[in-house]
Parts: C-alpha cells; structure tokens; sequence
C-alpha cells in the first residue's frame, strides 16, 4: 500500500494532466456505454412487455400523422357513437394515462389515475404486492375498487379509502383500495419502447361499459389513441376506421403488433443499431486514444519507472499498482455516472414526478444496476488494454537505458 | 574465498535502430566474495552492459550467470528485484535520480522496496553515509536544486545504503572534483574492508583502476 500511494502521488499525479485526460476520456466512454446499453435495455423490457398484444386478431390503434385533433370540433355525441359502436361489434382492452388529481400522501407526490378495462388488465397480468385483483363489476354510486403503486400504500393501506374530485365523471367519488402494485410497476409506449411510466404514485381505475358512457369526451378520445381491438379482422376494423371518422373527423390507423414490430424493426431498431455501431466506435476511438495517453505518460515518466525498477520495484508489483491506478480511475468515473443517474432519478422524487418516480437506491433499477454493470466490464475491458500497453512500452526499454533518460 | 560472481557470455548483441554491434564474446569472469575489480577498455567495447548483465538488469544475451549459487537465467523477475534491492548497489551517473523526490527520499528510495528487511536498517547508518560523502546540507533539496557532483554523491549513497553484497559502479567518480572523488573512494574501499562488500567499478581512471585487486581489459571483439 505504501508503495502504491508512493508512486500514485509522487510519479502519476506529477503529471496531474495526463491523469485528468484518463479519467475524461474513462468518463466519456462510460457515458456513452450506459446510455447505450439503457437504452437498449429499455427497448428490449419494452418490448417483451408488449409480446402480450402480438396475437392474431389484435389491432392497436394509431392516429394517422397527417390527422390533427381540433378539440372544439370534436363533439362528445361523437365519441360515444363511436364506443356505442366499438361495444356492439367487438372486444376491446382500453387503457387511458395522465389524468392528474391531488391525494394527501406522506411523499406529496401528484396522483396520476390510470384508466383501464377488463381486457387491458387480464392481458397485462399485473403483478400485486398485496391484496386481490382488480374487479370490474362494481356499484358505480359505491365505493370504486382500485389497486394503486407502492408509494400510496403507506398512507393508504389496503381495504382503506380515498375520497376524490375525479375530473373524468366530473364529480367526488370514492376509491376503495383493493390492491397494491409491486414496486416500480411500468408501463411501455407501444410506439416508443424505451419509454414509460412508472406506476409507483398511479391509482389503477377499473373501467367498465357504464363508466365509459359516463366518462367526459376527455377519456374517451384519450382512451381511442390507445385501444386495441381483440379478435377481429382487417375488413371490420377498416369499418371501424370509417366510423371514427364520419363521427370524430379523425383518421385512425389500426396495426397488429406484428406490423408494428415490422415498424419497429425497420426504424426503431435500425436506430437502435446505428446507437450501438456507433457506441463500438467511439469506444474503440476512445480506447485509442486512453492507450496513447498513456503511452505518452510512461515516455515522460520512464525515468522515474525504471529508477524504482533499479532499486527493487519488480515488473510485477508495478503491473498490479498500475491496474490498482487504473482501478481508481474507472471507480471515480462510475461513481460520475452513478451520481448523474441517482441524479436524474432522485429529481424525480424533488420534483414531486410521480409517473417517472422509482424506488431503489436514490431511485437507480434494475436496468440503471444492469448498464452499470456493464459499464464496468467495459472499464476492465479498456483498462487491460492500456495497462498491458504501458508494461509493454516500459517492459522494452532497457533499465539502464530509462534511468539515464 | 567463496565465489559469488560465475559469468559466461557467449555473445551480446548491441542493437540500435541503424546497426547491431556484437560484444562480450566468449567472456567468462569469476568473482569471489570481498574482490575488488575494475573493468577498464575504451567506450563502446560493453563495460556497461557487462555492469548490467552482472546487475541483473539486462537478461537479454547469450550465456549462462550464476549468482550466490543459482542460475539466474530461469530466475522469476520479482526475485531479480528482491536481488537489485538487497544483495547489489548501482552507482549509475550523476541523472539517475528521481527529479520529484527530495535529495534524501532519492537516497531512501531502496528501503521503500526492502519489505521485511527494512525493519534491520539503522537510521545511524544513513547518517553516517550522509556525512561521510558530504551531503548532509542538500538532503531536503530536489535534484534539479543540485550541482552535478552532488547528485553524483547522492546516486552513490543510495547504491550503498542497503549494505549490498555487491556494488556495481559505472564511473562513479567522474563528475567529481579531487576532494569528493577520494571521499567516495574512501568509502567504496571502506564497505569492502568493514563489510567484505565485492565491488565491480566500470572506470576510464586508470589511477582508481589500479587501486583495486584486479584490473579486467575489455577489448573489441573480433
């Protein structure tokens, strides 16, 4: 240890600069790694995650780019002749995010309410920390059965109540906690994988025909953006096509998943695979450039090296000081990367963001550990690399020649 | 007298980028423990690379060198190291010091290396090499603060404060006035008498040369 201390500060921090290019360029290659490989990972749980819709006969709808919503031309007769329609002809899962609502919590986060119907909640399979699923054959004057996130249950417990001003029916009603959501329970869009909401600070409202015919034209144009038509057929889902636009003016695509995933695999991927072509470059770049560094860093410190090799310093113990330097290196730029994440992740909670919010260590998960992790590898990978450089460059000047250098 | 030093060269070959130079032919030497041995002949003919080889820092010949009784050609290189810091003392020139260190971190260098063997040293004994060669004033200075006879003297007194068995010196007087010059003598004769420390000099001064036991002509090879 003592001999490590030694010649970290008396021979590499000397030349504090050239320790400060390798940790740049370490924490350059470790930014662009674990952004990459998050976001690779995010597409990929986003993906697994929508296999669920990639059935025969499933159609996910999808607002026509070149179609705008003018809200006032919209006309709430116009929505409910529409599900009117969707209710008499086929089976549907219907889902409806960011309705916000103020509930006392110990976290004082802001509530987002979760719409979903029976079809949307079997084929997603939640799963629950405690109490039962979700029922959708309930009293709509009584109490509304809900499951709500983990970051709700300490203030409401299951079996207790929540009184809310719910803007969708327009007035008060009453939730009664039925379940709670496993932490971090996520929801992926369907057409940009790699993004989602976390349902920690979300309340699960169940949604049945009744409410729906209830519900303001708000909910139920949201809920349009999103609904997948189950069993059915591409002649009457073009029909639906046609309904929703002599009724709302809109032009509404509806794509199996299959499709969508053509999509996905033609541009999400291919971005995805021109995000990790280009990572490998850059990494590669980078490793170029750290293994230059420090090959200028033993030219300026030969003498130095090869003195203590004279007295007694053997090629082995420096190898380990040198991956011991190096180690430190890769521990202060991962502990960089961590803090920006832990940054970003804790900002949620501090902002009181309760669809982004997770729980973990300052809010890190799983795929934050798992790209870190990585990270790492890439660490040892790029420090093998230069250390094994410097040996050799040290390893082939002669001692006698390096002490008078 | 015991034999520490069995050296056999075939050949060593001097590379640089534009020739390679073939020295040290068939050159055999035995040293015994406590010999004092000079190695003169003009530059270029391989007095420093034979100091080298004897030193353990250069493995790259052909031959075969038995030191304290083992082959050292097999050797692993972190008990070569073990050796450089223990058993040999390099007296290189005057630039050979670490300009970052102070005077006496420079001088202390090998007790950093020594391991277990550290707790044997004797802060009296680098006192009184410190005094002996004169450098007493200059230990918190740096290198570069230095004269060159100064920095000659500290390169000595690190080549000799482990107590080595061997000391290996490549003109260690030359950039020395009269007056240090016979101080640093003194005391290289001295640790051989006190300490039967064998000592190798590599020197163009045929006065010193001839103050050791024996005097080996290196030649060019044919």
């Amino acid at each position: 240890m003592k001999i490590f201390k030694y010649i970290v500060s008396k021979i590499f921090l000397r030349k504090a600069i050239l320790g400060i290019g390798m940790v740049l360029l370490l924490c350059m290659a470790n930014y662009i790694t674990f952004t990459a490989v998050r976001s690779i990972l995010s597409t990929f749980q986003g993906y697994q995650e929508t296999r669920y819709i990639n059935q025969e006969g499933f159609y996910i709808a999808n607002l026509d780019p070149d179609s705008h919503i003018e809200m006032n031309t919209v006309r709430e007769n116009g929505t409910q002749a529409v599900y009117d329609y969707i209710n008499n002809n086929f089976n549907y899962a219907f889902y409806a995010d960011g309705f916000i609502v103020s509930v006392p919590n110990i976290d004082d986060m802001e509530i987002s309410l979760v719409y979903m119907n029976k079809e949307y909640y079997k084929l997603n399979q939640f799963e629950l920390l405690q109490g039962t699923d979700l029922e959708f054959d309930y009293q709509f004057d009584k109490e509304i059965p809900v499951l709500i996130g983990k970051g709700l249950s300490k203030t409401y417990p299951v079996g207790s109540t929540i009184e809310i001003e719910e803007s969708v029916l327009g007035r008060p009603i009453t939730l009664k906690v039925q379940g709670i959501l496993k932490q971090n329970a996520h929801h992926s869009n369907y057409y940009a994988l790699n993004s989602k909401i976390y349902y920690n600070f979300s309340v699960l409202f169940p949604v049945n025909e009744e409410f729906i015919n209830h519900a303001n034209i708000d909910l139920q144009l949201n809920g349009l953006m999103d609904i997948t038509i189950l069993q059915t057929t591409k002649e009457e889902i073009s029909n639906l096509s046609e309904v929703i636009k002599d009724n709302l003016g809109l032009k509404f695509n509806f794509f199996s998943q299959k499709e969508n995933y053509n999509y996905i695999n033609k541009y999400y991927f291919h971005t995805l695979k021109i995000i990790s072509i280009t990572t490998i470059i850059l990494l590669i770049v980078i490793t170029c450039l750290s293994i230059w560094n420090a090959l200028v860093s033993v030219r300026l410190m030969l003498k130095d090296f090869t003195i203590n090799l004279l007295v007694g310093l053997s090629y082995s113990k420096l190898k380990k000081i040198f991956y011991g330097y190096f180690g430190i290196l890769s521990f202060i730029d991962l502990a960089v990367i961590f803090i920006i994440t832990a940054f970003n992740r804790y900002g949620c909670w501090l902002r009181k963001d309760a669809t982004f919010a997770t729980y973990g260590l300052f809010g890190l998960i799983g795929m934050d550990w798992l790209a870190l992790l990585l990270v790492a590898a890439s660490d040892i990978i790029i420090g093998m690399i230069v250390v094994e450089s410097m040996l050799w460059k040290i390893k082939k000047i002669p001692i006698s020649l390096g002490v008078l250098q | 007298m015991t034999k520490i030093i069995d050296l056999s060269v075939k050949e060593k070959i001097y590379k640089s980028k534009k020739s390679q130079l073939s020295i040290l032919n068939d050159f055999n030497l035995e040293v015994a423990a406590g010999e004092k041995i000079a190695i003169v002949g003009e530059s270029g003919v391989g007095k420093s690379s034979l100091l080298n080889i004897i030193g353990l820092i250069d493995r790259n010949y052909n031959g075969e060198y038995t030191l304290f009784g083992s082959l050292t050609n097999n050797l692993h290189a972190s008990k070569l190291a073990q050796w450089r810091n223990q058993k040999i003392g390099f007296v290189l020139q005057e630039s050979a010091l670490i300009n970052s260190l102070t005077m006496e971190d420079n001088i202390k260098l090998p007790l950093l290396y020594a391991g277990s063997g550290k707790k044997e040293f004797k802060p009296e004994v680098f006192e009184s090499i410190t005094n002996a060669i004169g450098i007493k004033p200059i230990l918190k200075k740096k290198p570069l603060e230095c004269s060159g006879g100064e920095k000659a003297r500290a390169v000595f007194a690190r080549g000799i404060i482990m107590k080595p068995q061997i000391i290996l010196a490549d003109e260690p007087t030359a950039s020395l006035d009269m007056e240090n010059r016979e101080r640093i003598v003194t005391l290289l004769f001295k640790m051989n008498k006190e300490f039967n420390t064998t000592i190798i000099t590599v020197t163009h001064d045929l006065e010193i040369a001839n103050r050791h036991d024996r005097v080996i002509h290196l030649g060019r090879s044919k």
